[in-house]
């Protein structure tokens, strides 16, 4: 299915960033082919990869083409095919920590380079200030003059090594980067002090939630008790030691209270040491890692929602315990301020004795009954944060990007050497010259008229959705599973 | 709500930092609030000349250390030493230090009794005079060079893992370091008797006087920098006596280290920029192993 050459109709030629949407009729917005990269997609999960996902179909449901690369995992590796025609990349680079791959700034050229012509790409949104990948492929991106959006998940400090040097680095990969993303106001602070940027091309798009996923249920909890749910990976991060100092202290108070906590890691340790301790087997329940689907069911058997994390840009899982009718407890830390309405959250600072405090507050009212029922609580939270309208608004950035021009070399050699110090900005003037040496190198071998043109899956020409119209039309009744193109 | 709506729209309503409302805002919109929550260097020290040098004549002193194991070295080496002396001298001050060390109190952490310091110096030393003669042909087959080569490493190493600041006894590595690089140049003394008087030589500098001298800082503060600068004067005397260039290099590098050192730390320190936030995370400061005790 990819042997096939497009060479009819106006999109063969592949500088046309305009065309698609012209084709299709559409006179208002231009559609755009968006290429996502990152080194965090499924089967890894968490934040940024579900992120990348939703935002995904909702862009396709918007009629953009989307797609997405990412690096192979294990035995998954060349192209799938997900939900309405999403389709992902898996190449084959190697992983160097924590799910990252290596980078040399260069060796990933060849296949990025590859990925962007067939698709016709133009507009290069790379995720995640962690991925090697993407910011690789916001340097090539930059080099062969497309459009590049960065969405930054993370927050980072400023007093030691590691983040004098991981900030230096994103100076110089956001420096001539179109437009960054933020996922909260904090973010969009810490992001444009790092990086140096003007904060007029950074824009806060909140992550989102599916509510329908997170429904409540109150006829799953056990109400002659009182249940703290905690849904987190066991880090240092994420506050676990604040944790294994509230578990003893409240349940020494209250006999009838008993704790939930599901995700796995390191600290789970601390959490089992203080059971053992303190002899709480039958009140505090370590569910181990859970999969996305069982964290509702998890969630409705709550009546507190308690999070400790000691930093965290937006934090989804507060959302999520709130749109299925708990109460939230948090630390006040990073974005979480900014994120739910003060009567839905409880803030409190990221210390034993004022967690507990919170939470005592919060099982008094329980207790008495003035809590919201969560039904009530649900139906607030539910419109808050949609996927629909995080596409509506990331549509903007893309449609802003699209009109502007992307930095020619010469003017992206000055860019980095004005903007980066003088030492780190001329050594990635150097790098940026040899990129472009290499590029024009794969040029010469491979020009990009012999590259073979895929067939679009989803996008204004998608086949996906047509095929699928088509079928229906014929009434076939089995097509379901992996798309071939 | 767009990325790209124009600057001027008109804002009857003040913009609020917070993402659960929708706000007339474009998503790329920068309030006059926009990081007014930023700090700059919050808890920074300022540091008072006289002050950081009475700490960084720690250093000097610890460098002074070094400098007087290797002078003694070298007199048993010339054979200008006998052991015999050196164990006497040892003996005595060990005594005189341990009356001082007893004597500056130990109130808090007075739980070990005499008898089991006795006991202690006891299998110590039985175990030292009983190897050494081991210790002393123990490098036999490896080269001088490579030897002092190596004792050179470990006592720099000894000075670099040095724990200068926290009130504890010399660290593990530190002290690991120094007594290798002590063995190392003891194995190449005349006889057995040398090594043993060597070694205990070394755990007297390396391991016994880092204590006291803590003792000393903690308890009598008065007494510290007299002590630190006998230390210093001892050790540029003592290396005179046998290598006057090598004298006039340790005094320099005294001086750079007591005097300059702390004037280039007040320098620098104005220049220092330190940015805080509600991004940082956050610290853990209450002590938790108290809920596994």
């Amino acid at each position: 299915m990819m042997g096939q050459r497009r060479t009819a109709g106006p999109t063969a030629s592949f500088s046309s960033k305009t065309k698609d949407g012209v084709a299709a009729g559409q006179q208002d917005s231009t559609k755009h082919n968006i290429c996502m990269v990152s080194d965090f997609f499924y089967p890894n999960m968490g934040g940024v990869e579900s992120h990348i996902y939703q935002l995904s179909q909702c862009l396709i449901e918007r009629g953009h083409k989307v797609i997405i690369a990412t690096h192979a995992y294990g035995n998954r590796k060349g192209i799938r095919y997900l939900t309405n025609g999403l389709k992902v990349y898996y190449l084959p680079l190697q992983v160097m920590y924590n799910q990252s791959t290596a980078t040399t700034c260069f060796h990933s050229l060849p296949l990025l380079r590859c990925v962007f012509v067939r698709e016709r790409i133009t507009v290069v949104h790379a995720h995640s200030s962690f991925s090697a990948m993407a910011h690789d492929s916001l340097f090539h991106a930059k080099t062969m003059g497309l459009n590049t959006v960065f969405t930054d998940h993370s927050l980072f400090g400023f007093a030691d090594v590691s983040s004098v040097l991981t900030n230096k680095l994103l100076t110089v990969s956001l420096c001539d980067t179109n437009h960054i993303i933020c996922v909260s106001y904090t973010s969009k602070e810490n992001t444009v002090l790092r990086a140096a940027l003007d904060p007029e091309i950074v824009s806060v798009i909140p992550n989102a939630v599916d509510p329908t996923d997170f429904t409540p249920d109150p006829s799953q909890r056990d109400d002659s008790k009182i249940t703290i749910v905690v849904v987190s990976r066991l880090v240092y991060r994420k506050g676990i030691d604040l944790l294994g100092g509230i578990i003893p202290e409240l349940c020494l108070k209250y006999p009838d209270l008993q704790f939930l906590i599901g995700g796995e890691g390191p600290k789970r340790i601390v959490l089992e040491e203080v059971r053992e301790k303190y002899q709480l087997h039958d009140r505090v329940r370590l569910l181990g890692a859970l999969e996305h689907k069982d964290v509702r069911n998890v969630l409705i058997q709550g009546h507190i929602f308690l999070n400790t994390s000691l930093t965290e840009a937006f934090c989804m899982a507060i959302v999520e315990g709130a749109s299925c009718g708990l109460q939230v407890v948090s630390t006040r830390v990073g974005g979480i301020p900014e994120v739910l309405p003060e009567d839905l959250i409880t803030l409190c600072e990221p210390t034993v004795s004022s967690l507990c405090q919170g939470l005592e507050m919060v099982i008094a009212r329980q207790r008495a009954g003035t809590v919201p029922p969560p039904a009530a609580i649900h139906s607030r939270v539910r419109t808050l944060y949609t996927w629909r309208n995080v596409a509506e608004r990331t549509e903007k950035v893309y449609d802003r990007v699209a009109k502007e021009v992307v930095l020619p070399l010469d003017r992206r050699l000055v860019r980095l050497r004005a903007h980066c110090g003088s030492v780190a900005g001329s050594i990635f003037a150097f790098v940026a010259v040899l990129d472009f040496l290499f590029l024009l190198l794969l040029q010469w071998l491979i020009p990009d008229s012999l590259i073979d043109v895929a067939i679009d899956a989803s996008g204004p020409q998608g086949l996906w959705g047509q095929r699928r119209a088509r079928k229906r039309e014929l009434n076939a009744n089995h097509h379901e599973g992996t798309g071939t193109g | 709500m767009g990325a790209d709506s124009g600057p001027g729209a008109p804002s009857a309503v003040p913009w609020r930092k917070v993402l659960y409302e929708r706000q007339p805002f474009p998503d790329n919109y920068v309030d006059r609030r926009f990081l007014e929550e930023l700090r700059h260097n919050v808890g920074v020290r300022q540091y008072r000349y006289w002050p950081v040098v009475r700490e960084a004549s720690l250093v000097a002193q610890q460098l002074s250390c070094v400098a007087v194991f290797l002078t003694l070295w070298w007199y048993m080496y010339e054979g200008q030493l006998s052991p015999f002396m050196l164990l006497l001298a040892g003996l005595m001050s060990a005594l005189l230090g341990y009356a001082l060390y007893e004597a500056l109190g130990g109130s808090t952490d007075g739980r070990r009794t005499r008898l089991a310091d006795l006991q202690s110096a006891a299998i110590f030393l039985a175990f030292t005079f009983g190897f050494s003669p081991v210790l002393k042909t123990l490098t036999e087959s490896v080269s001088t060079d490579t030897v002092y080569a190596m004792s050179a490493m470990m006592l720099l190493a000894h000075l670099v893992t040095f724990p200068y600041t926290q009130p504890s006894p010399p660290g593990s590595l530190s002290l690991n370091a120094a007594l290798f690089g002590s063995v190392c140049l003891a194995s190449r003394l005349p006889g057995a008797l040398h090594t043993f008087a060597m070694l205990t030589c070394a755990l007297l500098v390396f391991a016994l006087w880092p204590c006291l001298l803590r003792r000393l800082r903690d308890r009598a503060e008065w007494g510290f920098p007299w002590a630190a600068a006998l230390v210093s004067v001892g050790g540029v005397c003592g290396l005179a006596s046998q290598s006057p260039g090598g004298a006039l290099l340790l005094a320099l590098a005294l001086l750079v280290l007591i005097l300059l050192c702390p004037l280039l730390l007040l320098w620098l320190q104005r220049h220092k920029n330190n940015i805080h936030g509600p991004w940082d995370e956050a610290e853990i400061r209450e002590d938790l192993s108290r809920f596994l005790q």
